[in-house]
């Protein structure tokens, strides 16, 4: 510890965040730290007087303005009150989260499924609950903070291989020893969410299988999304019943805030009461696991849902594709258009919030190969007019990248 | 085994790529905070010593690493296992 405190703080670490996140505040709104006046349904929210499309949301399926998923939240909170109050190893589990449970083991066909607070927690708790100090974990090169997260909460031996890359894995797993007792735990994702890219999770299954490793799956952006019953990539490519673990959450397709973890091994159930992240935080608010159950519903009901995200997604893919966009993946919900760099990003960023259309700026650390990326996710609510409007906005940003440069950095030079 | 000359060199190689403001190497340097190689880009570039001395380095063992210094001497820790 220093003794001169008069230069140095508890904040100081952050100087070099500042420093960036300040040139980015100058180029105009805060990408990170926005707010909209008025949010008007899954596609449109408002800013000032202007409307704006939402094309960042990860509303999925659109259900957050569904009729049956308010009604079913309304309810709740009149017959069952706001919050919990408290974890459900201490206060109890309502009914409806244990009915919940039941429905998504069903219909993942898993003798075991829990229920979360967050998707984030999800990882964090499942993933420590599953390895052991003895266990190593292997996660792909992209994978997301919560199974970072996942994987420090764990503190074991962690390794990681290349993205998508089942032959890497399998040159891994081959190469690793375990303590006494220790076992693999691979964790994977079905959609990621930066790039917009697919796992091929039937191979990672094979390479599991001949190590012996557990195979973990999260489907957090392709649970409701993706396979024709809306149960996953895993469910398209035919491996479902071969995952070990799936997680997945609720605020996403699912419409509300929580997340699930569900296995094929019954043990699972015992871990609830070894993960700390299960038992030391609030349950899930019955309006939230009401709604993510009228969600639910309509995942297993209506198959158009997954028609027309697919439609969209199709539709914004070709279209910015023969615009010559370089797009980081094939289409699918989440459409990534790579940028040269973090200043161009965030310019183009600005211009198009301040033009109609909400995207996501994503940048590096966040991102796959330090990408500065527009990120768009799609959603079934979004009609062909939407699309059309997103292509135009994006056409005029192609057409004006000189001028939105210029601009972007004028406004910089203002501020300094 | 590689001496730690053998690895440093193999790491000033594979650095190179990834510091583009061509500042100097050296042991003492901060692979992060010196050379201003970004989290992701560091993770990418122990791939690629880990394909080529046929070692896994595990992230807990990475996120000590400051200096190239203190990943020579990581790598040839592993290696010695």
């Amino acid at each position: 510890m220093t003794n001169d405190t008069t230069k140095s703080t508890i904040f100081s670490k952050y100087d070099p965040l500042a420093q960036r996140a300040s040139m980015v505040n100058k180029i105009g709104v805060d990408p990170f730290n926005m707010t909209f006046d008025d949010i008007l349904g899954p596609t449109r929210g408002r800013i000032g007087n202007r409307e704006i499309i939402l094309a960042g949301t990860n509303n999925y399926l659109g259900l957050t303005y569904d009729e049956g998923a308010r009604e079913a939240a309304k309810s709740a909170i009149d017959r069952h009150g706001t919050g919990t109050t408290g974890s459900r190893i201490a206060n109890g589990s309502y009914a409806e989260h244990a009915q919940l449970e039941r429905d998504l083991a069903d219909h993942l066909g898993k003798p075991s499924c829990i229920v979360f607070t967050t998707g984030y927690v999800t990882n964090l708790a499942a993933m420590a609950g599953l390895a052991g100090p003895n266990d190593v974990i292997f996660i792909d090169a992209d994978a997301h903070a919560c199974i970072i997260d996942g994987t420090r909460l764990a503190g074991t031996t962690t390794v990681r291989f290349r993205h998508n890359n089942p032959a890497d894995l399998d040159k891994r797993l081959s190469r690793q020893t375990y303590k006494d007792g220790g076992h693999a735990l691979v964790v994977i994702e079905g959609l990621y969410s930066m790039f917009g890219d697919i796992a091929p999770i039937s191979e990672f299954v094979d390479v599991c299988q001949r190590h012996g490793a557990y195979l973990y799956v999260d489907e957090a952006h392709s649970y409701g999304v993706f396979g024709e019953g809306g149960r996953g990539i895993a469910e398209e490519q035919g491996v479902l019943d071969q995952i070990d673990f799936y997680s997945g959450t609720f605020s996403k397709s699912l419409a509300s805030v929580g997340g699930f973890c569900a296995s094929k091994h019954p043990e699972f159930e015992l871990l609830r009461k070894a993960m700390r992240p299960y038992m030391f935080t609030a349950s899930a608010a019955p309006a939230n696991i009401c709604a993510a159950q009228a969600a639910l519903d309509a995942i297993k009901s209506r198959p158009e849902l997954r028609h027309n995200i697919m439609a969209r997604a199709a539709q914004l893919h070709d279209g910015l594709n023969r615009m010559g966009f370089d797009l980081c993946a094939p289409a699918s919900p989440v459409i990534a258009v790579r940028r040269e760099n973090e200043g161009q990003a965030a310019m183009e960023w600005n211009w198009l919030l301040r033009e109609g259309v909400y995207v996501n700026l994503a940048v590096p650390p966040g991102t796959p190969q330090s990408s500065s990326l527009l990120r768009i996710s799609v959603s079934a609510a979004h009609t062909e007019a939407d699309v059309n409007a997103i292509l135009a906005k994006f056409k005029a940003l192609q057409d004006n990248g000189a001028e939105i440069l210029a601009d972007g950095m004028r406004r910089l030079q203002a501020a300094e | 085994m590689p001496t730690d000359q053998q690895i440093f060199d193999k790491i000033c190689e594979l650095l190179r790529p990834y510091n583009v403001k061509n500042k100097p190497i050296l042991k003492t340097s901060g692979i992060m905070s010196d050379l201003e190689v970004d989290s992701t880009a560091v993770f990418d570039l122990i791939m690629e010593l880990e394909d080529h001395y046929d070692i896994s380095v595990p992230m807990e063992v990475i996120s000590d690493v400051k200096t190239v210094g203190e990943l020579v001497h990581a790598i040839q820790e592993l290696l010695a296992q």
